[in-house]
């Protein structure tokens, strides 16, 4: 066996697992907390990702600098968007949800092809081109810091969910939103500082996905759908199942693409696979059980 | 049923039936090739409304209308099989498809079958691009014009389907099986405890709606001449087969009629006014639907005109 390139494999399906996680976390906050899948997730990292492009393109901002913008300004478009579409739908049955969030995801893919194009963009930094070498493996600096930025994230929202009084709060909501409104906690304001935090999160993620990947108006729905997939995986709604699902899904792509023939194509499709062989097998996911 | 048919309704519909046989001689060439597309997407538009009659929302109807497009284009392309028995095959085979699919994964809550038919979609779409000996990959397949290039005879063929559609449509829900399909829409425990097996049809009106949408994905190969997996299995096609019958009017027979009309027309004008992302529409109408005015088109008729 060659374990240079097993290593390399482990090593790129980890630094990718990194970004994946930071996008799934965002889906997986609304989940939990208000029991809704957005199908626009996607949508708000590909939003953040022309973000960053732009910024970097038209004023020269470093890719990696403007992740705060990118994630402020989706924060706020994620606000609006929970303000007026929502709201009113928050009792309405799961499917119109389903529905609703999938009209906002068509809208904005289109409306970026308008804007945009449908062109490939992708961002050049000065350092783009650059690796460090770690014992036996090679390692795009570009990866790497989106991989630690990425990481950088995830541990700022456990830390925001545990310690900070609206992310506790967030916590109680998704155990039980009744029990929250009687013991005081503002259930409507939690929700709409859930969906605003996920956004953000996934302006964030975009501004990642667009230093190391293309930037097209689909990318949303290309990496909304790995996404899914992961959450899937680790079982609805569940934090430390989604940064399972992660792993894995950017373990198994890494190693397909690498010995499976014409592989890296066939990986592209890996992530759909996936869904349907565990929702067929497991439909609670591999972690933790199904909420209801 | 059949007697609640009023003399008015059963004159409009001889007229309408008599127009319909005629409109071929009236139409110039283009506007019978509209007719003609309009046509193939009331089918997806009704075929997709079948099953959700059980509650079930379907993201990925274009792998179902894909498998039936290449199963008609492959098999002309390996044994020269006429091009009306493909389209019939490219049916069968999608109804085998769902009944597989549909038993695996419909017993499953209603947003893991909608992830699940995305999935099914797209993982299609890459096995077709992964493996061009077998299917022509992203080059494609063609095949020669249908019926010789004759759109009379290609209006005729689809305008038959349409009313084979539209008649199902109606058998169902003059029968009993509008009570079993809507008792799972609105309540599967219910309906579990009052003797209906939810799974069983909801499996059986997901194959219903994959035999048109497979036909109409066979008739699409043969008329366009030219399929690629990108738009055949894309999730454009989805989108469309959900939002023109819940834009009409949901559970309706008219409802997906003429919710196809209204946004054929608002997607032509886009189609010669932006070059890119004309189903911006499609967007912006399901987010404008969901919010606003729920029983679409045919309820906000009902509401406004009839209850004045």
């Amino acid at each position: 066996m060659d374990w240079a390139s097993f290593f390399q494999s482990f090593a790129n399906g980890l630094l990718i697992a990194g970004l994946y996680a930071a996008v799934t976390l965002g889906l997986t906050l609304v989940l939990g907390v208000m029991g809704i899948v957005n199908f626009a997730h996607g949508e708000m990292v590909m939003l953040g990702a022309y973000n960053t492009f732009w910024l970097c393109t038209l004023l020269k901002v470093d890719p990696l600098a403007s992740i705060a913008a990118s994630g402020l300004l989706l924060f706020f478009v994620g606000l609006f968007i929970y303000r007026f579409t929502i709201r009113p739908i928050l009792t309405d049955p799961p499917l119109n949800q389903l529905l609703l969030t999938l009209g906002i995801s068509i809208f904005l893919q289109n409306l970026a092809m308008i804007l945009w194009k449908t062109d490939s963009r992708s961002v050049i930094t000065s350092y783009s081109g650059m690796s460090l070498h770690l014992g036996l493996v090679h390692v795009g600096l570009t990866r790497l810091l989106t991989f630690l930025i990425a990481v950088g994230l995830t541990i700022v929202l456990v830390l925001f969910l545990y310690k900070a009084r609206s992310g506790r709060a967030m916590r109680a909501v998704s155990e039980n939103n009744t029990a929250s409104w009687l013991i005081g906690i503002n259930v409507q304001r939690t929700y709409l500082l859930a969906f605003g935090v996920a956004a953000g999160l996934a302006g964030a993620s975009g501004a990642l996905v667009s230093t190391i990947m293309y930037t097209y108006p689909m990318v949303g729905f290309k990496i909304g759908l790995k996404a899914f997939c992961i959450l899937v995986l680790g079982g609805l709604g569940n934090i430390p199942g989604a940064l399972l699902g992660s792993l894995i899904l950017g373990l198994t792509e890494s190693f397909v693409g690498t010995y499976v023939p014409e592989g890296s194509g066939w990986a592209e499709g890996i992530s759909f696979i996936l869904i349907m062989i565990i929702l067929i097998i497991k439909p609670t996911g591999l972690v933790g059980t199904r909420r209801e | 049923m059949i007697h609640s048919f009023s003399r008015a309704k059963v004159i409009f519909l001889i007229l309408l039936a008599v127009f319909l046989l005629w409109y071929p001689k009236l139409a110039d060439p283009y506007f019978l090739h509209l007719t003609v597309t309009a046509f193939l997407a009331m089918i997806l538009a009704s075929s997709w409304d079948i099953l959700a009659r059980t509650g079930q929302v379907s993201v990925g109807q274009a792998g179902l209308f894909g498998i039936g497009a290449y199963t008609a284009a492959l098999l002309y392309k390996w044994i020269h099989l006429s091009p009306v028995l493909g389209m019939f095959s490219g049916g069968i085979i999608a109804v085998m498809v769902a009944a597989f699919l549909g038993t695996l994964t419909l017993r499953l809550r209603g947003i893991y079958f909608s992830i699940t038919t995305i999935a099914f979609a797209e993982a299609l779409s890459v096995i077709w691009l992964m493996t061009p000996d077998f299917a022509g990959g992203a080059m494609g397949l063609s095949t020669p014009p249908l019926f010789g290039g004759n759109r009379e005879q290609a209006y005729y063929l689809i305008l038959a389907l349409l009313a084979l559609v539209i008649l199902t449509v109606w058998l169902i829900q003059a029968t009993r099986l509008n009570f079993a399909f809507t008792a799972i829409r609105e309540n599967e425990e219910v309906a579990n405890v009052i003797g209906i097996n939810p799974t069983r049809y909801k499996v059986l009106a997901f194959m219903i709606s994959a035999f048109f949408t497979g036909f109409a994905g066979g008739f699409y190969s043969h008329y366009n001449t030219y399929i690629i997996p990108y738009e055949v299995f894309g999730l454009g096609i989805s989108i469309a087969c959900l939002v023109m019958p819940i834009f009409g009017g949901l559970y309706t027979i008219a409802g997906p009629i003429i919710g196809t009309i209204v946004i054929k027309a608002i997607e032509e004008y886009l189609r010669v006014t932006v070059s890119y992302g004309h189903q911006i529409a499609y967007g912006l109408i399901l987010v404008v639907v969901v919010l606003f005015m729920p029983e679409g088109l045919v309820g906000l008729w009902k509401k406004t005109i009839l209850r004045r």
